[in-house]
C-alpha cells in the first residue's frame, strides 16, 4: 500500500519537475515566472496529438518532432514577447505570460473545441513492472525513467557544454557575462526555448494518463511551482527533488490524513518548510547589497 | 540626481491636476451612471467598482511595499462569507456585519503576513498561494455553517428596514470605493506609504533608517485584507450567491494583473486596472469565438507596450504637453 503510493507519488512528482525544470530554467536567466509554461506545453501536446492521429506517424516520430516544436514555441514566445519586455519591471513581464496564458489556451480552444480526447499511449497495455512485492505501472516507469533523463541531461548540459556554462554564467551576473561574451539575449532564447521542450515533453506524458483538452496543464504548472519553491529555485536538483516531495507528500496526505485536505496539507507543510528556509530546502541564499 | 529632484515638483503638480480632474469627472460620470445604464451594464459597473476596491488595496501591498499576494481572492471570499454569515445567521444589519467580517479578515491577513514576513517573490507569491488554498478549502470543508461546495443563496439586503436594490448596492459600492480611495491617498503619502516604499527600494535601507520593516509589512497585508474583505462583502450581496470555488487562484492572479495592468504603486491605476479587466472581456463578447484570445493579446500587447501599465501612460502623456 505504501510503497504503491509512494511510486505513484514519485512518477506524479516527477512529471511536476520536468514542467518545475522548464519554468526554472525560464525563471533563472530572464527573473520572469513563465505562467504561459503550462498553456505552452499543452499546444506541443496537441500537436503530438495531431500528428499522431490526422498525419499518422508513429508515436516515436510524432514524439520527436512536437519536442522539436515545443523547442521552436520557446524560442518565438521568447522572440516575441518577452523581448521587448528586458528592463521593464518583471510583474508586467510576467502578466504578459498569463496573457499569452489566455492567448493560447483559447487558441487550442479555436483550433481543437473544448471536447476531450483520448491522447494514445503505446504502454497502456503492457503488465506492470513488480519490484519487492509492488506492482508498478509502465507509465510510472516511464515518468520516472524519463524525468531522471532530463535532470541528468540538464545537469550534464550546463555543466559540460560552453552553451550551457553561458547560461550559468547569464544567470548568475549579467553584466559580467556580457563582459566575457556571452549573449544575454540568445542565453535567454536558449533557455526558453528548454523550457518548451522539457515543458512540452512533461504534456506528452500527463495526457495519456488523463484526457487531453485544453486544461491540460493548470493543475500541474501551480504544483510544479509549489514544488520548484519547496526545493529551492535557484538548484536545478533541488528543483527536481522537491517536485518529488510534493508529488509523494500529497499522495500519502491524500491517503492517510484526509483525501479532501490533501492540497492543503501540502501547502501547509510547504509554508512550514519556508518559514524554516526561507530560500527552500536547497536552495542557496543569495547575498545582496542593498 | 539633482535634475530629477528639480523636476518632481514640477511633474507632481502636473499629475496632481491630472488626478484631481480625473477624479471628478469619474466620481460625477459614477454618479449618474444609473440613470443611464441597463441593469446588467450597472451589474458591471458596481462589480468593476468592487473589484477596484480590491485593487485598491493590493496595490498598497504589492505596488508600495513590493509584496505579492496570491490569497487575495480567498479574504476576498472569507470577507464575502463573514459578512453573509453575520448577516443571515447572526441576524445582524448589513452595514454591521460588513465591517465586522472586514475586521474579521484584517485578523486573518495579520496572521497571514507573520510567517510571509521572512519570504521574497516567488516565494512568497507561493506561500501566500497555499494560504488560499487552505482558507478556501476551511471554507468548503465548513459544511455546517458555510453550506460547503453547495454555496450560499442571498436574499435582497436591507438597510435600516429599506430594501436595498441594484441602484443601492450600486451607490453603496461607489461610497466605499470613494472611502477607499481617500485612505489609499492618505496612507499612500503619508508616513506609511514612504516608509513602505523604502521597503520595496531595499529593506536594509529601511531598516537602517528605524523603519520597523515587519511591523508595517503586517500592516500593509492587514490594510489590503480590510479593502479585499469589504469588497467581498458587497460582492456576496451584488451577485446574491457565494460559493467556495469561486475564490480560487485564477481569481488572485486576476485581481493582480488589475494592479499591474492599471499601474503599480498608482492609486489612479487600480481604478483603470479594475474597469479595463471587467468590461473590456464584455466589450469583446460580440467577437464571435475569441473572446479570450483578444482579451489575452491586449493584455500581452498592454504590457509589452505599456509595462508601467495604463496610468502610467496617461499620466506621461499629460506631463510631456
Amino acid at each position: 500500500m505504501i510503497g504503491n503510493l509512494v511510486v505513484g507519488g514519485l512518477a506524479a512528482g516527477c512529471l511536476y519537475a520536468m514542467v518545475g525544470i522548464a519554468i526554472v530554467i525560464v525563471l533563472n536567466i530572464t527573473d520572469i515566472a513563465n505562467f504561459a509554461q503550462g498553456e505552452m506545453a499543452m499546444i506541443t501536446t496537441f500537436f503530438a496529438y495531431w500528428l499522431l492521429d490526422d498525419i499518422g506517424l508513429a508515436w516515436w516520430q510524432a514524439i520527436s518532432i512536437a519536442a522539436v516544436f515545443g523547442l521552436a514555441q520557446g524560442i518565438i514566445v521568447q522572440q516575441v514577447v518577452i523581448r521587448p519586455l528586458i528592463g521593464s519591471p518583471v510583474l508586467s513581464a510576467i502578466i504578459a505570460t498569463l496573457g499569452l496564458n489566455i492567448v493560447l489556451n483559447s487558441l487550442a480552444g479555436l483550433i481543437w473545441g473544448h471536447q476531450t480526447y483520448t491522447f494514445p499511449s503505446p504502454f497502456t497495455f503492457a503488465a506492470p513492472f513488480h519490484l519487492g512485492g509492488v506492482a508498478i505501472p509502465v507509465a510510472s516507469v516511464v515518468n520516472i525513467a524519463v524525468g531522471l533523463a532530463i535532470i541528468a541531461g540538464m545537469t550534464l548540459f550546463l555543466r559540460a557544454t560552453w552553451m550551457g556554462l553561458g547560461l550559468r554564467a547569464a544567470s548568475q551576473n549579467q553584466t559580467v557575462a556580457r563582459l566575457m561574451g556571452v549573449s544575454i539575449t540568445k542565453s535567454s532564447a536558449i533557455a526558453w526555448g528548454l523550457g518548451g521542450l522539457v515543458g512540452g515533453i512533461a504534456g506528452m506524458l500527463v495526457a495519456p494518463a488523463v484526457f487531453l483538452d485544453t486544461n491540460l496543464m493548470g493543475a500541474l504548472l501551480i504544483k510544479a511551482f509549489a514544488g520548484g519553491v519547496l526545493g529551492g529555485l535557484n538548484s536545478l536538483i533541488g528543483v527536481f527533488l522537491g517536485c518529488l516531495a510534493f508529488g509523494v507528500a500529497e499522495n500519502l496526505a491524500g491517503a492517510y490524513l484526509s483525501p479532501s485536505f490533501a492540497d492543503a496539507i501540502t501547502f501547509l507543510v510547504i509554508i512550514g518548510v519556508l518559514i524554516v528556509r526561507p530560500e527552500g530546502i536547497f536552495g542557496r541564499v543569495k547575498v545582496r547589497k542593498a | 540626481m539633482a535634475a530629477v529632484d528639480i523636476a518632481r515638483p514640477l511633474e507632481r503638480r502636473a499629475s496632481s491636476n491630472l488626478t484631481a480632474v480625473s477624479a471628478c469627472v469619474g466620481l460625477a460620470l459614477a454618479c449618474v451612471a444609473p440613470f443611464a445604464l441597463n441593469g446588467y451594464a450597472l451589474y458591471l459597473l458596481t462589480l468593476a467598482e468592487i473589484f477596484a476596491l480590491v485593487a485598491l488595496g493590493l496595490n498598497l501591498l504589492t505596488g508600495y511595499a513590493g509584496q505579492i499576494s496570491l490569497c487575495h481572492a480567498a479574504f476576498f471570499g472569507v470577507g464575502a462569507y463573514a459578512t453573509a454569515l453575520l448577516t443571515t445567521k447572526a441576524g445582524l444589519p448589513y452595514l454591521i456585519s460588513l465591517p465586522l467580517g472586514a475586521l474579521l479578515t484584517t485578523m486573518i491577513g495579520a496572521i497571514v503576513a507573520v510567517p510571509a514576513l521572512r519570504l521574497k517573490s516567488l516565494y512568497l507569491a507561493i506561500a501566500t498561494l497555499g494560504f488560499g488554498v487552505v482558507l478556501q478549502k476551511i471554507i468548503f470543508e465548513w459544511r455546517s455553517l458555510t453550506g460547503g461546495g453547495g454555496g450560499l443563496a442571498l436574499g435582497v439586503p436591507t438597510i435600516a428596514g429599506q430594501e436595498l436594490g441594484a441602484t443601492g448596492l450600486y451607490y453603496l459600492t461607489l461610497a466605499f470605493v470613494v472611502l477607499g480611495l481617500w485612505g489609499a491617498r492618505n496612507v499612500s503619502r503619508g508616513r506609511t506609504g514612504r516608509a513602505l516604499m523604502l521597503i520595496k527600494e531595499s529593506e536594509i535601507a529601511a531598516a537602517s533608517l528605524g523603519i520597523d520593516i515587519a511591523r508595517h509589512k503586517v500592516m500593509a497585508f492587514a490594510i489590503s485584507a480590510f479593502y479585499a474583505a469589504i469588497a467581498g462583502g458587497l460582492f456576496a450581496y451584488l451577485v446574491r450567491y457565494i460559493n467556495p470555488e469561486s475564490f480560487n487562484v485564477g481569481l488572485s492572479i486576476a485581481f493582480l494583473s488589475m494592479v499591474v495592468i492599471g499601474g503599480l504603486g498608482t492609486i489612479g491605476g487600480s481604478i483603470v486596472g479594475a474597469v479595463f479587466y471587467v468590461i473590456v472581456p464584455e466589450l469583446l463578447r460580440g467577437i464571435k469565438d475569441a473572446p479570450g484570445l483578444v482579451f489575452g493579446l491586449l493584455l500581452v500587447i498592454v504590457m509589452v507596450f505599456m509595462p508601467r501599465g495604463l496610468w502610467g501612460v496617461m499620466r506621461q502623456l499629460v506631463w510631456k504637453r
